[in-house]
């Protein structure tokens, strides 16, 4: 992702007054386009009534930059994607290092885990969903 | 400086040291839940046919129903009291009581290691049950 | 100056859930704090992977006991809009009655942790004891105090007759009646004023930069409020958000005090508006799997709630997130921290109204 022209476009909201709603990220199993998975990250912003969002499709391993320059209530957000998912935060005002959740698994939400825990469940009989979803990646 | 003798407080203190308690004697005087309330689920093992409808759709998982062995049973305390099981069955076989369920310790665990809270039904084969029943009448009918 | 670190929590006699700020003080007075949460870190919305669409439902409201009801009734109205159901009409009109009874309730009980928090235990028992009575009208229409089970996808479970509702509001107005002279106490007490007044002071500049929502917000001079967005019916309820200019401790409270005899107000406008009569369809099942992303925003107790989902066709959800307005509050709450005493501290955090279970899912 183009890190610059994001951040631009997070401050004309911060400066236009609009409150920072959400951070998510969702993990993408891995596929045949996305060998290693990725994630979908979705920056919400609210103000009134008006409700807008940005989204970017993250690789493992790319930074993202924290945007806690213009919206400095962002660390919880990045810190806990960080932690669960493993994005590659960086630069987050108030940094917690991993202590934000402490999960005895790391990353618990990363796409490597999850499939690991999905084909764990198919082995074992466990009712849950398919390591290989349909839709591999795609939004609607 | 504050009154010591504040007129008002003295005389509830008083009142209150010889009119009877404003709460309830909990746990010697228990609160009847009101109707319609959530509390424990029933079981008719006559009614069921073992379509296995519950089973499928609880949330917590804690019906188990085996067909061929015919037994139904279920963890009372994994049970979330949500329902859902009495609205699917289509026998009517369960119910939901109002009164909450039992209190379980840890030593209750059975002889099979189910845990506490672990209620099973086994209901006779049908074809079975039937062949008793006129073997039993014709017993009766030579004896009569 | 010399620093201490005095580590608050997890478990702290104000805190309802386990928080942990490690305050670094300079004498009396905090210079900076540092949260750790992750104590009551379940995992729910790992559930996703294993618990179907239909019943996920009860998985998401056993997210926190005290905003039970809304976060069921989130989930099932993103579900809704994601599967183009149309609930039916008189199912959404008792959606809108439980949730605000659900504001009532949950108001009531910060009243009385926040004046546990400053040792008034009396007052405390009052708000709670008063709270029972709205408890005792949950377990009579949806069968739990606190866990209601009543939202499905599609509609609800259970009907609440015409007559009975009507005895519900007569109820909550007696309430509201008996509540006033509990929360004239809030108002005039002067350890209360000495405690509160003055505290915990938020700018609305600084709540806005803070990412504020919910009463934190709104005591703050900001008129924020979800609802007035008209979704799920409250285009059709006459209401203005309860703004308090103070925005110290004293003024969250304040706000908290008449949005209890406002959301009273708004049940009587519902049962006044909702369609009449027995035997109306209450739920429309769901057909097939849901497909596609959705973001839906209530207005809980603590503030602005958001849910987003995002399923791929299986009846397995992808992703189910939400953001409960205590996650987007704490910022707040650690700004406020910074530059108060030591004994204020916990006043501090009680006013956010912390739902760490929320928070942290």
């Amino acid at each position: 992702m183009d890190g610059i022209a994001f951040l631009a476009r997070v401050e004309e909201y911060h400066k236009a007054g609009w409150r920072l709603a959400l951070i998510n990220a969702t993990s993408l199993m891995p596929s045949d386009e996305l060998a290693q998975g990725a994630f979908d990250v979705v920056w919400a912003f609210a103000k009134e009534t008006e409700f807008e969002y940005l989204r970017e499709r993250v690789m493992p391993g790319e930074e993202v930059p924290s945007i806690s320059a213009s919206f400095g209530a962002s660390f919880l957000y990045e810190n806990e994607i960080r932690e669960l998912f493993g994005i590659n935060v960086t630069g987050i005002a108030l940094d917690l290092h991993g202590q934000l959740y402490k999960t005895s698994q790391k990353v618990p939400f990363s796409p490597s885990a999850i499939r690991a825990r999905l084909e764990a469940n198919a082995a074992a009989g466990i009712a849950s969903a398919s390591a290989t979803p349909p839709v591999a990646g795609k939004h609607a | 400086m504050a009154n010591p003798f504040n007129l008002p407080m003295v005389r509830r203190s008083l009142r209150n040291l010889v009119s009877r308690p404003a709460t309830r004697r909990y746990p010697t005087e228990i609160r009847p839940r009101f109707a319609g309330a959530r509390g424990t689920l029933e079981f008719d093992v006559e009614t069921c046919n073992y379509c296995m409808l519950c089973a499928r759709r609880c949330p917590a998982a804690a019906i188990t129903v085996n067909r061929e062995a015919r037994t139904w049973a279920i963890e009372q305390l994994t049970c979330i009291a949500c329902g859902v099981c009495v609205d699917v069955c289509a026998k009517k076989s369960l119910t939901m009581l109002v009164t909450s369920r039992a209190v379980h310790t840890h030593a209750e665990v059975g002889p099979q290691g189910q845990r506490p809270g672990h209620e099973e039904w086994h209901s006779a084969d049908p074809a079975v049950a039937a062949a008793t029943a006129a073997t039993t009448k014709a017993a009766e009918g030579a004896a009569g | 100056m010399k620093r201490t670190v005095i580590p608050m929590g997890p478990q702290h006699p104000v805190l309802p859930e386990p928080l942990v700020l490690d305050l670094i003080l300079e004498d009396e007075k905090v210079v900076d704090a540092v949260p750790t949460i992750g104590y009551i870190h379940r995992g729910l919305e790992m559930m996703v992977e294993r618990v179907e669409y239909t019943e996920m439902g009860f998985v998401v409201e056993r997210i926190c006991g005290i905003c039970s009801f809304m976060h069921g009734m989130g989930y099932c109205v993103s579900l809704e809009t994601m599967m183009n159901i149309e609930v039916p009409e008189r199912a959404r009109w008792l959606r809108l009655i439980w949730a605000e009874i659900s504001r009532i309730q949950s108001h009531l009980l910060w009243l009385g942790l926040g004046a546990d928090a400053f040792g008034f235990e009396n007052l405390f028992m009052h708000c709670w004891r008063m709270r029972e009575e709205v408890l005792d009208i949950f377990e009579k229409t949806t069968g739990g105090r606190i866990i209601h089970s009543v939202n499905r996808i599609g509609g609800v479970k259970r009907d609440v007759s015409d007559t009975e509702l009507a005895a519900i509001l007569v109820r909550l107005q007696d309430l509201g009646q008996a509540f006033k002279a509990t929360a004239e106490v809030f108002g005039s007490d002067p350890s209360i004023a000495h405690r509160l007044g003055g505290v915990g002071v938020l700018s609305a500049e600084g709540a806005l930069a803070a990412a504020a929502v919910g009463p934190m917000a709104r005591a703050s001079g900001i008129a924020t409020d979800t609802r007035l967005n008209g979704a799920n019916l409250y285009d059709q309820i006459e209401f203005q958000p309860v703004v308090e200019n103070a925005g110290d401790c004293l003024a969250r409270v304040v706000v908290r005090l008449r949005e209890i005899d406002q959301s009273i107000d708004i049940v009587r406008q519902a049962i006044d508006k909702m369609p009449k009569g027995e035997g109306q369809p209450l739920e429309i099942k769901p057909r097939g799997n849901p497909q596609g992303e959705v973001f839906t925003r209530l207005e809980q107790p603590r503030g602005e709630v958001l849910y987003y989902v995002k399923a791929n066709g299986t009846k397995y959800l992808e992703r189910f997130r939400a953001r409960t307005p205590t996650f987007a509050n704490i910022p707040a709450m650690i700004q406020l921290v910074k530059g108060c005493d030591l004994a204020d501290v916990p006043n501090i955090i009680l006013t956010i109204d912390p739902c760490i279970s929320c928070t942290e899912r």
